[in-house]
């Protein structure tokens, strides 16, 4: 296992050592699960069931795969048949396969974990791994970023005297006046994908992961820059969040096809949508939060019931994967957009599009702010539209690379735009000069020079 | 690599979908036997000097062993390789890296042989990034990321797609480096980089396990994404050729079955890197040898193989050939015809295995009539042909056959299929004046690059100049280029439109090079029915679709054509194909006509030339193509020289030697007869012609201009071509059930064994004897007599039938005596109640003396007696009349149903020799069914 590997591998499984320390009963959750995610899932999952066992449920652990033995067998080490595996002696039957041999201290964990009676300290034995194991601690951002990373969601604060981006296992804090670094909020996944202010400015969700591994929608107070609650944990990323206007909601759109609304503050799950056939790529409340719309890598835009999770309309006018969408200031119509190059216009009664608006590349995110409809595009550019409209009022150019995100700030009338270079510029809405231009890489550009 | 290649048309495009199994072939998946290193005369080393000028250079060294025999064997294996100033430069096995600026040597010892090259070293000062093109995506191209059956498949894999075997980076630096908010890769830690993490099984990855971090794509691609996934610079040097070692020709003889290969590349501005990490490998057939992916060609069985290693867009093969003692072989020097024996000998030779004997007179005259002609030859013919005794009458045999008017209506079906002669393609009128063109052209043989030229050059109306008919079957330029470049290229070249080829150097550029030829003819209907006339147009570009590049038109070998601003630039192609020295023009055509003769091509399949598809004798295509060229393409002398041959005249039967062989033409293939042939044989056989719709009563199925003139059931099951493409393969010739059917007890076989003027009942009806009808039999089905043993079974057959009437005749009368008997039982006892009913009408008291009286025999009744008799008798007795009236209707019927049953019964009942002519259908049936009937042999 190279250095990298085994970082990684002690963060997720930090909780590992306390345990071993306090000389507490084994937890599965805390202690087991996270190695098991970690060495096992890869092969014995839904997409591999080597052996015909898989390991993402505790229910599925303890049955018995093809060699007619369970995984864990309480209190026997003999008929556990993943433990013995685990311990072999034989390299050609020791698990995980092809792989270095766990180290001692895990294996001990499963050793005392079957002895003390293979218990499960969670509440529902059928449920996903990654949602019982505890919410990891995050390791340090860089403290000099050797390369930008791209900037996939950026966001005001409530008085618009903070730019925050998303950066590496961390958010950046940048003054949108001259563009320096006012703080790193720490403690986030490894890649940020979405950004939503609460409406009272005060909870900032970002939905963020670690891609193919974990995603998580982490909400965190903003003054204290500290984490408040993890919500949504998944298999691969979290690829859109949304607080409702009313800030009571949040909606959680995620790698794995899934719309997940939580009551906010309590992080209460009240509904989960499962109607996408792939990744959920945006998501967009309507004014008065009745309504709920997202677009999908399944080449769909949708729009739901918010209350009731019930599918209202879907819409296939794109024929490419969906990647950013807002609802029309006047709520019959939704825009979307994505790598067709194009804004559409459709209406929900009868998903007919009504209008679309070309691009010189695909688009990302489409912010509605008010009046304006915002769009960040492939085309370098970040475009400002009247949403009544979709009349284009003006284009902000200068970005060297795809700008994936963008953010508006009504009342300091303040464009901010991330670029999949890292560049984050901020723009004067008035009269599309730019007022500031940074690289969300604390460290980099001295790196770089 | 263990791969499937299957393809699927789907509208105009080929899907080649390439399976691969497991990864990589690893050299501890064999068990490679140690290197017997005997004692070298000398050793070479490969390369002669090695010049390694930046951090990520390596070089593997290949050292071949020469012996006193003449015998050669690589010993990279065995040999020790040590460095002179390991602060210079070091090794790792037979790969030296390099460590520090300066030179220093290399010793490599072996066998008592001892070999020092110099070692140059520069540039490690300077930082040596990785290339995108040649480093990551070679890489990605080695581990099979981006094979059509993964993430190179049109629409790739769990949203990840990778442009097929790289060959549009610019859709890979999007995928790997863009797209999905750049997702794949981490340059903060890039061993956390989903792009490593899949392949590596350390998340879950749908095409499961594919790299470990020790094989050398890891590093490449780790380093890649570690130094900020950088794109090439348009600046930096381009690969121009890709170079392996050793070249084609190696031979290595048991216990040797090892080869190390290097591949290096070769760069526009001059250097010259390794790449044997990089390239990726496969065999042209791997029951003989498999390579693993370090580059280390493995033998397994006797034969030759081509070993093709792929390098981004370059591909370049090395024949290796792998021969072994066999034992009790002894080469017993069979006597040669031509050059063409010569050649095959010489592989055979070298192979270790022995031709088969020469074919009999019988088997001959069979086999030369149904290839050059494509029919069956007559009782008299085959007659007069074995009882010729001049020692050249094979020879003359074959020169007749080539003059008759059946031989180019016979090949003229062969091009027809090429040509995608059917009336829905060309017309129905259109179709017998390209049919009646291309017959004319064979019969006259007409030299080949005249034929060729004047189907690639032909214009005009189709009605008045048929060969144009050649660009209406193609129905555009697309159609064109994939047309052209398989019938005379041998090229299949359909999968170049879309991507480059993803095993061959065709690329999607040469595509629509070769495009840019035929893009100007235009195709307009006339006025009148099913004409159409054929025009160039002085302008038109063609544009490749993925660069949106402007193609010049573009020659393989000869690259793109400056001048072509001439009036048809067809002719620029059509003189480039005919020249004498077209590699590719003479070779296809040569190869066509041995695998119509020999049932399989030098090449095989033989319009599917490639690097990956080796002729199985090159020396023989060489020189065969040679000698077509020398000929002035002349396909008669081809063909001459084919059948003249001891090779094609061998016995179908193999020996001890060459059972196992089915490529090198150590005995002849025997194969199924075409649908065609099938037909018109069993025609011939029982002398009841097919009749074609309209068309003339003499035309052969052979002889059909097109499949969809007349729809033929027969011929459909038994592989005829549609022609709806030019491949050769159309033409099926898989067995199936349907064939069965037909032959156990089709319609077309019944019908013709029935029929009253069929041959064996021509001869019956000439008084013929069986012993005669059966051998005209044989004679006409398998072109010889019967054997002794054949003969006797069949008459046997045939007396069999006598006794089986004997026996039935016997039965029958038993039965019709035993239903007379039950009639006559039934009739009594009604006779009875007939006479005790008459009986009442005397007094009772005479009634017992009555019937006591009429109950004695005459002569010894009393006086009494008599005078009751002949006062009573008359009364009372019973006539037949009577009983028969008096039957009730139960036993009425019974007597009407056995009566009937007796007249059945009777006339059943059959004449000895009745069921000779049964008989005759029987035996005319088997010898249907047999597979000398059935197969080319």
């Amino acid at each position: 296992m190279n250095r990298t590997m085994l970082l990684l591998s002690l963060t997720l499984t930090l909780a590992v050592g306390l345990s071993a320390i306090a000389d507490e009963p084994v937890s599965f959750r805390k202690d087991l699960a996270p190695i098991l995610l970690d060495q096992c899932l890869a092969c014995h999952g839904p997409k591999k069931a080597e052996g015909g066992l898989r390991v993402d449920s505790f229910e599925r652990v303890t049955k018995e795969g093809d060699s007619g033995s369970p995984g864990f067998v309480a209190g026997d080490l003999e008929l556990s048949e993943a433990f013995r595996r685990m311990a072999s002696a034989d390299a050609d039957e020791r698990m995980p396969a092809e792989a270095d041999a766990l180290p001692a201290e895990q294996l001990a964990l499963f050793k005392r974990w079957i002895e003390e009676g293979a218990k499960f300290d969670g509440e529902d034995p059928a449920a996903d791994l990654i949602t019982i194991v505890p919410a990891p601690t995050h390791p340090e951002p860089p403290a000099a970023y050797r390369y930008a990373i791209p900037v996939a969601a950026v966001v005001f604060s409530h008085d618009g005297s903070e730019l925050i981006a998303g950066g590496y296992h961390e958010l950046t804090v940048w003054n949108p006046a001259d563009g320096s670094l006012i703080r790193r909020i720490k403690n986030v996944g490894q890649r940020t994908r979405a950004l939503s202010l609460s409406p009272d400015g005060t909870l900032l969700a970002v939905g963020c992961g670690a891609p193919g591994r974990l995603g998580e929608a982490r909400v965190f107070d903003v003054a204290k820059g500290e984490i408040v609650k993890v919500l949504s944990t998944t298999s691969d990323e979290v690829l859109d969040v949304a607080f409702s206007p009313q800030g009571d909601r949040l909606a959680v759109g995620a790698a794995d096809g899934a719309i997940r609304v939580f009551e906010m503050p309590s992080g209460k799950e009240q509904l989960s949508i499962t109607s996408h056939s792939d990744w959920v790529m945006a998501l967009a409340w309507n004014a008065d939060g009745s309504k709920l719309a997202s677009g999908s890598r399944d080449k769909t835009a949708k729009v739901f019931d918010a209350k009731t999770g019930e599918l209202l309309v879907t819409y296939s006018g794109h024929g490419e994967a969906v990647k950013g969408v807002a609802f029309h200031p006047e709520n019959n119509d939704v825009f979307s957009a994505g790598t067709d190059k194009k804004i559409h216009r459709w209406q929900i009664a009868d998903a007919k599009k009504i209008a679309d608006v070309a691009f010189g590349g695909e688009v990302f995110k489409l912010p509605l702010s008010g009046e304006f409809l915002f769009a960040s595009s492939a085309d370098k550019t970040v475009r400002q539209f009247e949403a009544k409209t979709q009349k284009q009022l003006r284009s902000f150019a200068g970005h060297q690379d795809w700008v994936l995100s963008v953010a508006f700030h009504a009342a300091t009338k303040r464009v901010a735009s991330g670029g999949f270079d890292g560049n984050v510029r901020i723009w004067n809405a008035e009269d599309g000069s730019e007022v500031a231009s940074l690289f969300a890489a604390p460290g980099y550009e001295t790196a770089a020079k | 690599m263990k791969m499937a290649v299957q393809g699927i048309r789907i509208g105009a495009f080929v899907i080649v979908a390439l399976a691969v199994a497991i990864g990589l072939t690893r050299a501890d998946d064999f068990k490679l036997e140690p290197v017997q290193v005997g004692e070298p005369q000398r050793i070479e080393v490969f390369p002669p000097v090695v010049n390694l000028a930046g951090v990520r250079e390596q070089m593997q060294l290949v050292v071949t062993g020469f012996y006193a025999d003449g015998s050669v064997q690589d010993l990279t294996r065995a040999a020790e390789f040590s460095s002179t100033n390991p602060e210079v430069f070091t090794l790792d096995g037979s790969v030296a890296h390099p460590k520090a600026d300066g030179s220093a040597d290399l010793k490599v010892s072996v066998g008592g042989q001892e070999s020092l090259i110099s070692v140059n070293v520069a540039n490690q000062g300077t930082p040596q990034k990785v290339s995108f093109e040649y480093g990551t995506l070679a890489a990605l191209s080695k581990q099979g990321c981006n094979a059509g059956a993964c993430h190179g498949s049109p629409s790739g894999k769990g949203g990840f797609r990778l442009s097929l075997r790289a060959f549009d980076p610019e859709l890979d630096k999007l995928t790997l480096i863009h797209e999905d908010f750049g997702r794949r890769t981490n340059s903060l830690e890039p061993a956390e980089s989903l792009l490593l993490l899949k392949p590596l099984m350390k998340v879950p990855h749908g095409g499961g396990l594919k790299m470990r971090t020790s094989d050398p794509a890891y590093a490449v691609i780790r380093d890649w994404i570690a130094e900020g996934c950088n794109l090439d610079p348009p600046e930096q040097a381009r690969c121009v050729k890709l170079q392996v070692y050793p070249p084609s020709g190696r031979l290595l003889k048991r216990p040797a079955h090892t080869q190390q290969l290097a591949v290096l590349a070769h760069y526009s501005d001059g250097s010259v890197r390794d790449v044997t990490e990089l390239a990726v490998y496969s065999s042209s057939d791997e029951a003989v040898a498999s390579i693993t992916e370090g580059g280390l060609v493995v033998g397994k069985d006797r034969g030759e193989a081509a070993v093709i290693v792929r390098y981004m867009e370059f591909i370049e093969s090395s024949f290796v050939t792998f021969i072994r003692d066999i034992e009790g072989f002894a080469w017993n020097n069979p006597p040669t015809n031509n050059y063409i024996d010569e050649a095959v000998d010489a592989k055979l030779q070298q192979l270790k295995f022995l031709p088969s004997s020469v074919c009999t007179d019988e088997e001959f005259i069979r086999r030369v009539y149904l290839d050059v002609i494509g029919i069956l030859p007559t009782v008299e013919e085959v007659q007069t042909f074995l009882a010729d005794e001049s020692s050249d009458k094979r020879a003359k045999q074959i020169d007749q056959l080539l003059e008759r008017p059946e031989f180019a209506k016979f090949w003229t079906l062969k091009w027809g299929d090429l040509l995608r002669l059917t009336s829905k393609q060309v017309g129905a009128d259109g179709v017998y004046k390209y049919h009646r063109w291309v017959e004319r052209a064979i019969a006259a043989n007409m030299p080949y690059d005249q034929f060729a030229n004047e189907l690639l050059t032909a214009r005009g109306s189709t009605h008045q100049n048929p060969p144009a008919n050649f660009y209406r079957t193609a129905t555009d330029t697309n159609d064109c280029v994939e047309t052209i470049s398989q019938v005379f290229l041998g090229a299949r070249l359909q999968c170049a439109k879309c991507h480059n080829h993803p095993f061959e150097r065709w690329t999607q550029d040469n595509y629509y090079g070769m495009a840019a030829f035929f893009n100007r003819v235009q195709r307009k209907n006339t006025p009148k029915p099913d004409e159409t006339f054929i025009w160039v147009s002085g302008k038109g570009e063609v544009t490749q679709p993925r660069t949106g590049k402007q193609m010049k038109p573009w020659l393989p070998g000869d690259g793109d054509v400056e001048n072509s601003e001439v009036d048809d630039r067809r002719g620029i192609f059509a003189e480039w194909l005919t020249r004498p020295d077209n590699p590719f023009f003479a070779k296809i055509e040569a190869n066509r006509i041995w695998s119509h003769l020999l049932g399989r091509g030098i090449v095989d399949p033989p319009d599917d030339f490639r690097d990956s598809n080796p002729p199985s004798n090159a020396a023989l295509l060489e020189s065969l193509s040679a000698d077509f060229v020398k000929s002035g393409f002349d396909r008669k002398h081809v063909i001459r020289t084919i059948l003249n041959s001891r090779t094609y005249q061998s016995s179908f039967e193999p020996n001890d030697f060459n059972k196992d062989d089915t490529k090198y033409f150590s005995h002849y293939q025997p194969r199924l007869l075409s649908a065609e042939q099938l037909l018109d044989a069993i025609c011939h056989v029982t002398a009841v012609p097919e009749k074609f719709g309209s068309l003339p009563s003499t035309t052969l199925a052979t002889q059909l201009p097109a499949p969809d003139l007349v729809k033929h059931e027969f011929l459909k099951i038994f592989g005829q071509p549609e022609r709806q493409t030019v491949c050769q393969c159309e033409r099926s010739s898989e067995s199936n059930l349907g064939m069965a059917i037909q032959f156990f007890n089709g319609p077309l076989i019944y019908n013709k064994l029935r029929d009253g003027n069929n041959r064996f009942r021509q001869l019956l009806d000439q008084q013929k004897q069986d012993q005669e009808i059966i051998t005209q039999l044989h004679l006409a089905a398998v072109n010889r007599p019967p054997t002794e043993k054949e003969l006797a079974a069949t008459m046997n057959h045939i007396s069999s039938k006598d006794e089986q009437i004997a026996q039935h005749n016997t039965e029958t009368d038993a039965k019709v005596a035993a239903m007379n008997k039950a009639i006559a039982d039934m009739r009594l006892t009604f006779e009875v109640k007939l006479f005790d009913a008459k009986l009442q009408s005397i007094p009772e008291s005479l009634r017992a003396d009555v019937k006591a009286a009429l109950a004695t025999e005459e002569g010894k009744r009393n006086e009494v007696q008599k005078y009751l008799v002949a006062k009573l008798g008359a009364s009372l007795s019973v006539s037949a009349d009577e009983v028969t009236n008096g039957l009730d209707e139960a036993a009425k019927k019974m007597v009407a149903d056995s009566t009937t049953q007796i007249a059945e019964l009777e006339k059943q009942k059959q004449a000895p020799g009745s069921r000779r002519i049964e008989a005759l259908e029987d035996v005319c049936w088997a010898l249907l069914n047999t597979n000398e009937f059935l197969f080319q042999h």
